[in-house]
């Protein structure tokens, strides 16, 4: 059982991450003054941080 | 001077004077009412100008205190919370200040103009709004459902 479901399981959560990961990174890219390479790497890794953040925020709301 | 520069002072002048009367005088329930409206006053008022002094940087404050300012009233609202009285006119000066949130918006994204900036711009909007919105319903006795966690 836990065979079939926890790829299952794996894709959600990584499509969860994926999703908090690109609106947060529309967010920053909206909220700069100047786009360049430097700004889209601290952005993505910012976004990535907050990706995980949020998931865990979510699930510690989700599950209360 | 120019035409954002006058609005701005009008505006700050105007509201933050009506703000300031409220926070002085009266019961808490108006004077937290008052003071959540003074994020609804300020905001916009810096929008004005950074669009008048074409620093677009300035619009960053506006983005801080439309994030921080409902929340700040919400700590208020939970800490207070046993003696809220809902003031008469709450309803009438938050849709005022939306009113006004929205029509600065409106003329600010005019004039800067499609692009990324009015994204941001629709986006200040849209919190200081929206933040004003569920402050004022947080300080009027709203959301029962949640009051007690």
């Amino acid at each position: 059982m836990t065979r079939r479901t926890a790829p299952r399981a794996f894709l959600l959560a990584a499509g969860e991450l994926l999703a908090w990961w690109a609106g947060l990174a529309l967010l920053w890219l909206v909220l700069i003054t100047t786009v360049d390479t430097l700004e889209r790497i601290v952005g993505a890794s910012c976004a990535a941080a907050g990706a995980l953040a949020a998931r865990a925020g979510r699930r510690a709301v989700t599950w209360r | 001077m120019n035409g954002w520069i006058l609005a701005a002072t009008v505006e700050l002048g105007g509201g933050g004077a009506a703000a300031l009367w409220g926070v002085a005088t009266g019961p808490p329930a108006r004077r937290l009412t008052a003071q959540n409206l003074t994020t609804s006053v300020v905001c916009p008022a810096l929008l004005l100008l950074a669009q008048g002094y074409a620093r677009p940087a300035y619009v960053d404050l506006a983005l801080l205190l439309a994030l921080l300012g409902p929340v700040g009233t919400l700590v208020f609202a939970r800490l207070l919370s046993g003696e809220q009285v809902s003031g008469p006119n709450v309803r009438g000066a938050t849709w005022t200040a939306a009113g006004l949130d929205a029509a600065v918006v409106v003329a600010v994204c005019a004039a800067v103009g499609p692009g990324r900036s009015m994204v941001k711009l629709l986006l200040i909007g849209t919190l200081l709004i929206g933040g004003n919105i569920i402050a004022s319903r947080a300080l009027a006795g709203g959301f029962r459902g949640v009051g007690g966690g």
